[in-house]
């Protein structure tokens, strides 16, 4: 698939054929390190996964063996500890855990497995994303089946779906909804490594993450620490590769490569002789970036540096014909339809902002209005109880900026410039239906 | 096994049951098609919780109807990675082939079009998932063979 | 002291207990941090409204003050002297008001509305906001009694936490997502309980708004005069909204070892039956031929002084449980020591037994193990207590229905109850107290909750009149029928029917009217001045809200006892001084508070013989019926429309086995029979009741007695 030699780990073995039954995952060395892990001390096994300097691959690169060293140990706590993997992908543009899940879902169980191991734990909770109908049926095959052959010792494992809500990716409102309440983040702190699942210490952790612990403990965690860009960057990435490319797709490899390289060596470049305008960069919650910021590495410390974001690993291309205004509404679309409603910025802020957005678009808008949008994001940003609100007023404010001239052309124009021609006019956004407010009578969305 | 059995069983999964207020209103709009006003009660009742309070849930994610719903449901991407390559001229396919708009039940209750948020496809635009399961790389073209499938199977 | 840290809050250093939450250590440096979703009676905070924003040093993002709590060295920077906190402030109110509609004018809670007056301290002076707002349909009758104004509502989630985590009842939620939230109760049901009426008052908009004070009054045509509720056992303390007169709405006045600042729908509705359309206005006679007319006052006591010397000293008198300690000694006085008779019909049995065992109702709250004896739900009874019960499980209490002998001995602090007929007056739950060895043990306490909300204070007062005394007569020469319980009362009924003469004190027509011969217009506890005894023993102060349409029973208690050489005051002060001297340790009425505390009972004997506890019940055949007096249910309930919906549907309450072993189904109608009567009714399960027991509301039980028997 991908279009140069495969440094592959997390997908190790699935290059070619989805690696799904055990004896076939064992075959390529399988649950060995699962083996070698319950032979170590648990806080062995963690100070390998800080040695490696693994870090997340949700979106927030928090470093995962630090995070598993604060979940106390069984005889500092009267309850017990809890491991929830996060495998809610909802972000727009991020398809990376489903392909784990379709292609090693063993290795998924292995990492848990590795886990539970390492902080002790017996429950391993995976909330999936109540989309994933394939990807749950062949995750859950692959538990029982690995149940069945006595790998999961005394812990217990759930499956859980989720039921359509992009929030419950956040891990508080994961918690909430496992809980079985409405999927409304909570407060920080109390972090879930203190007070978590059922109040409970609890260790989460995106699908990638743990997955890619089984090839840490199997390269060894001084080796894996020199792939991709140490010493931040460390190892492989599932990079998201989509929209105005050639070859769209799941290209796992290290940390470091340039955008440039990925989009136009490894996706084959924008297709149909158009130019690349702008790159969804780390997924829709997060600054675009524009062209001249293409020959940055994938790491996130060169990304930071320009003000963009690695979060989950997404690279959406969007070519010349991409009107801005609406990618922008399109997006601050999906943020208002996924706000959860608990937190006063982000439930009317992202209203506004769609409400503002639209105005632009349809040439109803001034000058002084993109300042109010400016400020209005800096009003939500860093004032809200998560960081939804924020990443929608990321990616606008990034594109109000960024694109200003185009934003202005709308004005002038009287109307979007690109008439029929933008590649997203006409896209409808789900956020329109509200089917399940019946006695709500919306007016200006 | 009843409904009630049912969802007590998954129940005990968990260390708190209202925890598994989600696959049990998952099972009611399975065996009822939706979430009726009777669906809910029966739920709450299995779980030891409100009629109020699950309602309240089910409310809060989209993957539940609260209205009736048709036999099938074609929910088609309409984020921006789909929307990109096209995603809006599949929708509009759908929308003439089965003569309803986004969120609306064909006249015959069979089949419910919806438009849906990022399904994690985004490597094979357009994604429609039909009853739940995703067909990669739609195109306007395949439409009326999807329609056709749907109708035919009934 | 070293649980004390040191936290310094815009510039001021404050010592606070560690975990101290910040607004609280705020508070404590005199500084204000506003908050809409903030409550604490709620629970923890939840950092929805993000209006209490603070700057904390050493952490990059704002935090909420209502979900951090005070740690040794902390210093936190308040919009007041952080920029960034005070911009994250000022956004929080303009997004607030992005929706909210600009409707002060004609909106009821316009005044005394924390968004409008935080809004003025803290907000943006304009909007920029220049887009349709999110209209609803409004306002909503969520339930008869409240109306729900979704444009209004800021989403703070004060209403639905107090229905999930304080009331419990799970019944007001959110619905929907996002900006699309709303607040609702299940599909068109009415939101019902004991305490929804709360809502109103957490509400820090005009979303959720009593619908009897809708367009009655503006705060600056009310006063609200400190009270007490006069319609159950708690005595939950109010402020009641007065306009011209009249009692227009009903405030909780947080007394926090009683109420916690929560009411009962009873309490806080039921306040208009006042102004029933039956309200007896003027005396009412029984003139031969003619029925019953209207007299005036002065032929009115003619004819009560008339009466009462041609009963020669066979007087009985039938009171309610709802006179003030003043009211019951007045009329103890008349009757006792000017006619020398003794006989009082008391509304239900005091035990004084219970003295020994005295908490605040606050201590149930911290009780470990809490044991709920009787067969009527608390909340039927005494409907605060319930909620002191819930917030001890929420704390991790153990409460039991049975009484566990060993949990009870073995926890720090453990608290009985008992809840239903058969008690004596406390004095049983009294005798298991002092078996399990709760005296004097801190933390440990039993209660009673009786039926009447002062019937303690009155047989107290009653007793105080005189040391006389009474002697058994074989004829009830004169039947004084003291308040509406009373004159509602089957067992007084019956007596009226064996006496030669009645007089009834009644506010209501239909309820007196045909049956005495004199009938003296009754008022209400919130037209009195007075004092009541609660279910604690606490002595607490009534102030008069309401101008009666009427003298009061002070007034003329005290005209008539003139005629017979008792001097009586007419005002509540002295006569209390009077009584107080007697009975209440010589505290002066003034002293008694406007929160007032529990205090010893000075007339209480050293020791209380505990009786004997009964023999256990052998096993019968047959289900044991409790007939129970509903919360909503008596004179005044009946005459109130918005309650009218919390009438107690015509069921029968069953224990799960019971019905099983029936093959009834919840919702079944079934029969209810004894001994050749029989009712039919629906059946319910219940999950607190025990096996063997079934239970239906008083009005609903025709004539069924003892133990019957149901059938689908």
């Amino acid at each position: 698939m991908a279009a140069e030699a495969s440094p592959a780990l997390v997908l190790a073995g699935a290059e070619e054929q989805p690696l799904r039954d055990l004896a076939a995952y064992r075959a390529v060395g399988g649950y060995a390190q699962l083996e070698r892990a319950r032979a170590q001390e648990p806080q062995q096994v963690i100070a390998e996964l800080i040695e490696s300097n693994l870090r997340g691959r949700g979106g927030a690169f928090f470093p995962t063996g630090r995070k598993a060293s604060f979940i106390p140990t069984p005889d500092k706590v009267a309850k017990p500890v809890y491991i929830t993997v996060n495998a809610d992908e909802s972000e727009p543009g991020t398809f990376k855990d489903r392909e784990i899940m379709l292609r090693v879902p063993h290795r998924l169980i292995e990492g848990c497995l590795i886990a539970a191991h390492a902080i002790q734990s017996r429950f391993v909770f995976i909330y999936i994303r109540g989309e994933y109908s394939t990807e749950y049926d062949v995750l859950q095959a692959a538990l029982d089946e690995a149940r069945a052959a006595g790998l999961l010792g005394d812990v217990t494992m759930v499956i859980h779906r989720g039921a359509g809500a992009y929030i419950c990716g956040e891990e508080t409102a994961l918690l909430s909804s496992l809980e079985g309440e409405r999927g409304q983040p909570r407060s920080k702190p109390p972090f879930p490594a203190i007070e978590g699942l059922y109040a409970a210490p609890t260790l989460i952790n995106n699908v990638e993450t743990i997955t890619t612990i089984p090839k840490v403990l199997e390269v060894g965690p001084a080796v894996y620490a020199q792939i991709g860009a140490p010493p931040d960057s460390t190892g492989t990435r599932l990079f998201c590769l989509s929209g105005n490319v050639a070859r769209p797709g799941v290209y796992e490899l290290p940390h470091g490569i340039t955008t440039r390289h990925l989009v136009e060596e490894v996706g084959g470049g924008v297709p149909d002789g158009r130019s690349l305008k702008a790159v969804m960069m780390g997924g829709s919650s997060f600054p675009v970036m524009t062209p001249d910021d293409l020959d940055t590495k994938l790491d996130a410390n060169s990304l930071g540096q320009k003000g963009y974001f690695i979060g989950s690993g997404v690279v959406c291309v969007l070519d010349d014909r991409t009107c801005m205004v609406q990618f922008a509404l399109r997006v601050g679309q999906f943020y208002m339809h996924e706000s959860c409603g608990k937190c006063t910025p982000c439930r009317i802020g992202t209203r506004w902002l769609v409400q503002m957005l639209r105005a632009v678009e349809n040439g109803a808008a001034s000058e002084s209005d993109f300042d109010l949008a400016l400020d209005v994001c800096d009003r939500i940003i860093g004032k809200c109880l998560c960081v939804l609100g924020d990443s929608d007023a990321m990616i606008v404010a990034s594109c109000v900026t960024k694109f200003r001239d185009e934003f202005r052309a709308h004005l002038e124009h009287g109307g979007c410039p690109f008439g029929h021609d933008s590649s997203l006019d006409r896209l409808f956004a789900p956020a329109d239906q509200h089917h399940l407010a019946p006695v709500a009578h919306e007016a200006g969305v | 096994m009843s409904l009630t059995d049912e969802i007590q069983r998954v129940a005990k999964r968990y260390p708190d049951p209202k925890s598994a207020i989600l696959p049990a209103l998952r099972l009611a709009q399975e065996q009822y098609g939706w979430l009726s006003r009777a669906a809910i009660e029966e739920v709450g009742e299995a779980l030891d919780l409100t009629p109020a309070y699950c309602m309240s849930v089910a409310s809060f994610y989209d993957l539940f109807n609260l209205e009736a719903a048709g036999r099938h449901t074609i929910e088609v991407c309409t984020n921006v990675c789909c929307g990109l390559v096209n995603a809006q001229a599949v929708l509009e396919s759908f929308e003439q082939e089965l003569g309803v708009a986004p969120g609306e039940t064909t006249a015959d209750g069979e089949i419910t079009l919806r438009a849906v948020e990022c399904l994690g496809g985004c490597s094979t635009p357009t994604i429609v998932a039909v009853d739940h399961r995703y067909r990669q790389s739609v195109t306007p073209e395949d439409v009326p063979a999807i329609v056709e499938e749907l109708r035919n199977g009934r | 002291m070293s649980d004390l840290v040191r936290v310094t809050i815009d510039e001021r250093e404050v010592h606070v207990p560690k975990g101290t939450g910040i607004v609280e250590t705020a508070l404590a440096a005199g500084i204000e941090i506003p908050v809409f979703c903030y409550e604490p009676r709620l629970g923890e905070g939840i950092g929805a409204c993000r209006m209490c924003i603070v700057e904390i040093e050493g952490i990059p993002k704002l935090q909420t003050a209502c979900t951090t709590t005070a740690t040794d060295g902390m210093v936190v920077k308040t919009a007041r002297t952080s920029e960034k906190a005070s911009v994250g402030q000022n956004g929080t109110l303009e997004f607030i008001l992005v929706n909210h509609p600009l409707d002060c004018p004609v909106c009821d809670k316009g005044g005394e509305c924390p968004l409008q007056d935080l809004t003025f301290r803290y907000g943006p002076g304009n909007t920029r906001m220049n887009f349709e707002k999110l209209t609803f349909e409004k306002p909503i009758p969520i339930s008869p009694a409240i109306s729900l104004d979704r444009e209004r509502c800021i989403l703070c989630y004060r209403c639905t936490r107090f229905s999930e985590d304080v009331s419990e009842d799970g019944q007001l939620v959110a619905r929907n997502r996002g900006a699309m939230s709303v607040i609702t109760t299940f599909e068109d049901e009415p939101y019902s309980g004991p305490f929804t009426g709360n809502v109103t008052e957490l509400c820090p908009v005009g979303a959720l708004l009593p619908t009897q004070y809708r367009f009655e009054g503006r705060p600056w045509e009310i006063q609200n005069v400190p009270t007490v509720c006069g319609m159950c056992s708690v005595g939950c303390n109010v402020n009641a909204t007065v306009r011209e007169g009249k009692v227009k709405r009903i405030l909780s006045r947080n007394h926090p070892e009683i109420d916690e600042g929560w009411l009962c729908d009873k309490g806080r509705f039921a306040f208009s039956h006042t102004r029933a359309a039956d309200r007896i206005v003027d005396p009412i006679k029984r003139v031969r031929l003619r029925g019953f007319e209207p007299v005036s006052w002065d032929d009115a006591l003619d004819e009560a002084e008339r009466l009462l010397r041609a009963a020669h000293g066979r007087v009985v008198v039938a009171l309610s449980g709802s006179e003030t300690v003043e009211q019951a000694y007045a009329l103890a006085k008349l009757v006792r020591v000017g006619l020398g008779s003794h006989e009082a019909m008391l509304p239900e049995e005091v035990s004084h037994g219970l003295d020994a065992y005295g908490l605040p109702l606050s201590a149930i709250r911290d009780a470990q193990v809490v044991v709920v004896l009787g067969d009527v739900s608390v909340a039927e009874r005494a409907p605060i207590v319930d909620l002191w019960i819930k917030a001890a499980r929420r704390n991790g209490a153990r409460v039991l229905d049975e009484l566990d002998e060993k949990a009870v001995r073995d926890a720090d602090r453990a608290v009985l109850i008992w809840s239903g007929p058969g008690g004596r007056g406390g004095a049983t739950v009294a005798a298991h107290a002092e078996r399990l060895g709760l005296a004097g043990k801190p933390g440990c306490g039993a209660f009673y909750l009786p039926e009447t909300p002062n019937g303690r204070g009155a047989a107290d007062a009653w007793a105080a009149a005189s040391d006389e005394e009474p002697v058994e007569t074989e004829s009830v020469g004169l039947l004084i029928v003291s308040g509406d319980e009373a004159a509602n009362d089957p067992n007084v009924r019956a007596l009226a029917e064996r006496a030669e003469s009645v007089i009834a004190v009644s506010m209501f027509h239909g309820l007196a009217v045909g049956w005495a011969d004199l009938v003296l217009p009754g008022t209400s506890y919130l037209e009195r001045d007075g004092t009541y005894v609660n279910l604690e023993g606490r002595l607490q102060r009534l102030r008069r809200s309401a101008i009666p349409p009427a003298p009061d029973e002070l007034t003329w208690l005290s005209q008539l006892a003139s005629r017979f050489g008792v001097e009586l005051a007419p005002h509540a002060p002295s006569v209390f001084a009077e009584l107080s001297e007697r009975i209440y340790g010589g505290l002066a009425f003034g002293e008694v508070g406007e929160r007032a505390p529990l205090r010893g009972y000075a007339g209480a004997p050293e020791h209380v013989e505990t009786p004997p506890l009964p023999e256990p019940e052998a096993a019968r055949e047959g289900l044991r019926l409790v007939c129970y007096k509903p919360l909503f249910s008596g004179p005044a309930v009946e005459r109130v429309e918005e309650l009218q919906f919390q009438r107690p549907p015509a069921e029968v309450e069953l224990a799960r086995a019971d019905a099983q072993a029936r093959g009834i189904a919840n919702g079944a109608t079934v029969t209810v029979s004894h001994n050749g009567t029989s009712v039919q009714l629906h059946a319910r399960i219940a999950k607190d009741l025990r096996k063997g027991v079934v239970r239906i509301a008083r009005e609903h039980a025709g004539d069924l007695r003892g133990t019957v028997e149901v059938s689908a």
